[in-house]
């Protein structure tokens, strides 16, 4: 019986989604009687212990520490510790800002297996297998980890759906001791702009490039989007012109669209740097009046047309 | 926060100082002494033949950088040319595909190329010839290839007839929407086209009167939206249009620029949100319109009545203090918003509202000074882009942890020239790539970029002063 470990993520009191995909992931993996045990770090951690009730998980253990922040030096001390006292196998994490902090250095010192932004994990008889992407989304890598007794996986976020389901696992807790930490948390500043979409975790995108011309223009489509429930997103341009929030920028300097299934490009030439954020996305519709723009190159369907009729169309369409 | 690590360079000693007098010659052997693929492509299409032949050896010397210039975006077409006669298929097919491609070198691949697959390529490209695509109209018989030249934007009206002439109506559908195509050829491809076609060729600018009066007959709802849409309708089709129970229709009349003041304020009055919304886009709304715009249930309507210029100050006030965030954004984006507002709306609650008020022109200093504050980035963004930033708070954004407010300052056409020397080592390329073309930076200040670690840089650098030398 081997003991899958997944490290739960929470943020001002809010457990992160990506906590219920990592337990899905678990759940994937398990094998026969395999135990999967979720740790919750924080000094409110039993506060979450209903929201990890989801089928799939055999015990929820807390580990109490000082802040209810994130904090690397006592999420390191309190992970070791966990690996220590429970012996997983398997360490799931989410690839996120939260683990970058840490999850390198405490593999390193536990000498632990470690592979990052992890979107697939399975057994290959009994050898772990994970697989990640490498030049630039280019190839896929699959790693495994001969000798290693523990391994840390940072899973990508959206790529596992979230766990449901209401079970009742055993709640414990487990003592952190004296573990203290070299930062001292002043204040929490949320990061980045004035928008609180976060376009990383969406499925359907409509993008909007300086084809559209005049910033008047963005409301049209940021109607058609709302109509058609997508999540409007631009190209750099059109974020440097205050058109719309750079957290809504796509590409290079912007964002990958990591969870999205349907990208509309409308009016965006399709820049190396543009299609950087948004080439993986399976179903790319590409709306252009240059029938030699590039992100045809990578368009699943190609309309040259300009955007405005076809956005006229979508809405004749529409009703 | 402070910005990342800066970026050190080690200069080049030749590239220390700026030449005195700035020539091809000089530039030229400052790319052969550096042997910089990217200093050499750059100067290429100033150097002269026995220069270019020197310049050559730097470029073709290896087949993976000729592979590498043959699809680069910014290759120059002079330096294209020169790697089609490398006679190298790959080469040669990544030449066809890039966009910067002249007719001259599509021209000249055309004469020797037979391959349908890379003939299509070249039929496909924007800058091949219209008397290439006319030859190939006249003699090809692959559709991939028939499909490509009826569809590529330099088509002459010529090009379209002697499609039609060997081919009536396999290719309708793209000369109908071809802005090249004749009134003739337009009239000719409608009487035998489906409604598709039909819609298209009344949508066209040269589609003639008779048939815009003929397709006002359609019972087909999408060419009586084309029509709706064309600006060369009569007023009284148009007034019948607007009665149109096809919502499509209705909207199209609404957003047809001639319009006529009554059927303005007979559409405001439309029951169908989205006939308001396309009503309330436009520039000639009268008060009345405007006033029942600004009350109107939909928030789309609301917020273009926000935008208006022409909305009254009294309503804009009423606007500003909405609940929806999009309408107080559209409140401080209005151009003639007045100050008072823009103030209000500074200490909005929501970012986006801020970052709006931090854009606006005609925010002032003080305003500026406010917003400098804030820590969202779209707001900080928009202080350090706006022309009314006080230099001083420019030279504390360009010192920003944030690439972009750092980029805000560069991109801001008022900011000093000492401003922008502070982030001429900023470690992100994309801003050195940009201050290269910033007019305020003075050439002895950029000179050292030609120097920099990042190849696009060096680039952008070398072509900078390659292009002075061409202007003379
Ligand atoms: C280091 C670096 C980082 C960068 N990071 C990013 C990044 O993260 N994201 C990003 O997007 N860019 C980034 N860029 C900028 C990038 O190089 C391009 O400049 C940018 O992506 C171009 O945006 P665009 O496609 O909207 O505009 P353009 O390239 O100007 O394209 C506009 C397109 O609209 C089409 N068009 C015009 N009118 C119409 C119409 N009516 N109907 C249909 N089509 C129409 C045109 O044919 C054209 O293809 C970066 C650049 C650098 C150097």
């Amino acid at each position: 019986m081997k003991t899958i470990l997944v490290i739960a993520e929470h943020r001002r009191n809010e457990l992160r989604p990506v906590t219920l995909e990592l337990i899905s992931a678990a759940q994937e993996l398990r094998q026969a009687d395999d135990k999967v045990v979720v740790a919750v770090i924080g000094s409110k951690a039993e506060a979450y212990t209903s929201a990890l009730s989801v089928t799939g998980v055999d015990e929820i253990v807390t580990v109490k520490t000082a802040s209810e922040e994130f904090d690397p030096d006592l999420f390191e001390a309190a992970v070791s510790a966990l690996v220590e006292n429970r012996k997983p196998s398997v360490v799931l994490m989410a690839h996120s800002v939260d683990t970058l902090g840490y999850a390198a250095t405490l593999a390193k010192k536990g000498n632990f297996g470690f592979a990052t932004d992890v979107f697939k994990v399975e057994y290959d008889g009994a050898e772990l297998v994970a697989t990640r992407a490498g030049y630039n989304q280019k190839v896929n890598v699959e790693i495994d980890f001969p000798g290693r007794e523990c391994v840390l996986l940072a899973i990508r976020g959206s790529v596992y759906k979230q766990a449901e389901g209401a079970t009742s696992p055993t709640v414990s807790a487990l003592d952190l001791g004296s573990a203290t930490s070299r930062g001292k948390n002043l204040q929490f500043v949320e990061a980045g702009g004035a928008d609180d979409v976060d376009i990383t975790g969406v499925d359907f995108i409509v993008s909007i490039g300086r084809g559209i011309a005049e910033e008047n223009n963005v409301e049209t489509f940021r109607e058609l989007a709302d109509t058609v429930g997508a999540t409007l997103c631009c190209s750099r341009p059109i974020a440097d012109a205050g058109w719309l929030p750079k957290s809504r920028q796509v590409g290079q300097s912007g964002k990958v669209v990591g969870a999205c299934k349907l990208y509309v490009a409308m009016g965006i030439s399709g820049s190396i740097q543009h299609m950087a954020g948004m080439k993986h996305v399976p179903t790319i519709v590409a709306v252009n009046t240059d029938p030699n723009a590039s992100i045809f190159t990578i368009a699943k369907y190609g309309i040259v047309a300009d955007i405005f009729e076809i956005e006229e169309e979508m809405r004749a369409q529409l009703g | 926060m402070k910005s990342g690590k800066k970026l050190s360079l080690s200069l080049n000693p030749s590239l220390k100082r700026l030449p005195h007098d700035m020539t091809a010659q000089a530039l030229v052997s400052v790319a052969l002494r550096s042997g910089d693929l990217y200093h050499a492509t750059a100067v290429y299409e100033v150097a002269d033949s026995v220069a270019r032949v020197a310049l050559d050896t730097i470029l073709f010397e290896g087949r993976r950088d000729a592979l590498t210039l043959a699809r680069w975006e910014h290759t120059p077409a002079v330096v294209l040319q020169a790697l089609v006669r490398l006679s190298d298929a790959s080469v040669r097919q990544r030449v066809q595909r890039n966009l910067r491609t002249s007719g001259q070198t599509l021209a000249e691949l055309y004469r020797t190329e037979n391959s349908d697959a890379l003939m299509t390529l070249i039929a496909q490209h924007r800058n091949t010839p219209a008397i290439v695509l006319e030859s190939m109209a006249h003699e090809s018989d692959s559709d991939e290839v028939l499909k490509a030249v009826a569809g590529n934007p330099s088509a002459s009206a010529t090009v379209l007839r002697i499609l039609r002439a060997r081919f009536p109506e396999r290719f309708d559908a793209a000369i109908a929407t071809h802005a090249a195509a004749s009134p003739d050829l337009l009239e000719a491809v409608y009487e035998t086209g489906n409604d598709y076609v039909r819609a298209a060729v009344v949508a066209h600018p040269a589609c003639r009167r008779h048939l815009l009066t003929q397709a006002a007959l359609s019972g087909n709802p999408l060419v009586l939206r084309q029509l709706a849409g064309n600006p060369r309708i009569t007023a009284k089709l148009l007034a019948r249009l607007a009665r149109s129970r096809t919502l499509a229709v209705r909207r199209a009349v609404a957003g047809n620029a001639v319009l006529t003041p009554e059927l303005v304020i007979a559409l405001a009055g439309d029951e169908s949100v989205g006939v308001r919304r396309e009503i309330a886009l436009r520039g000639d709304l009268p008060l009345s319109v405007l006033e029942k715009f600004a009350r109107d249930d939909d928030h789309w309507v609301r917020q273009r009545a926000a935008r208006n210029p022409a909305t009254p100050v009294a309503l804009l006030r009423e606007l500003a203090g909405e609940e929806n965030a999009e309408v107080r954004r559209a409140v401080a984006r209005n151009p003639a918003c007045p100050a008072e507002l823009l103030e209000q709306l500074a200490h909005d609650d929501n970012g986006w509202v801020r970052a709006a008020v931090a854009y606006q022109p005609k925010a002032g200093a003080k305003l500026m000074k406010i917003l400098a504050t804030d820590h969202a980035v779209d707001v900080l963004s928009g202080v350090a882009a706006n022309p009314r930033a006080p230099q001083a708070l420019l030279r504390q954004l360009a010192q920003s942890g944030e690439a972009d407010v750092r980029r805000g300052v560069i991109l801001n056409p008022r900011a000093s020239d000492t401003v922008l020397k502070s982030l001429l080592k900023d470690p992100y390329y994309l801003h050195r790539v940009l201050l290269v073309g910033n007019r305020t930076l003075k050439d002895e200040d950029k000179w050292p970029l030609l120097n920099d670690p990042d190849a696009s840089v060096r680039f952008t650098a070398m072509r900078w002063f390659a292009g002075k030398v061409k202007a003379g």
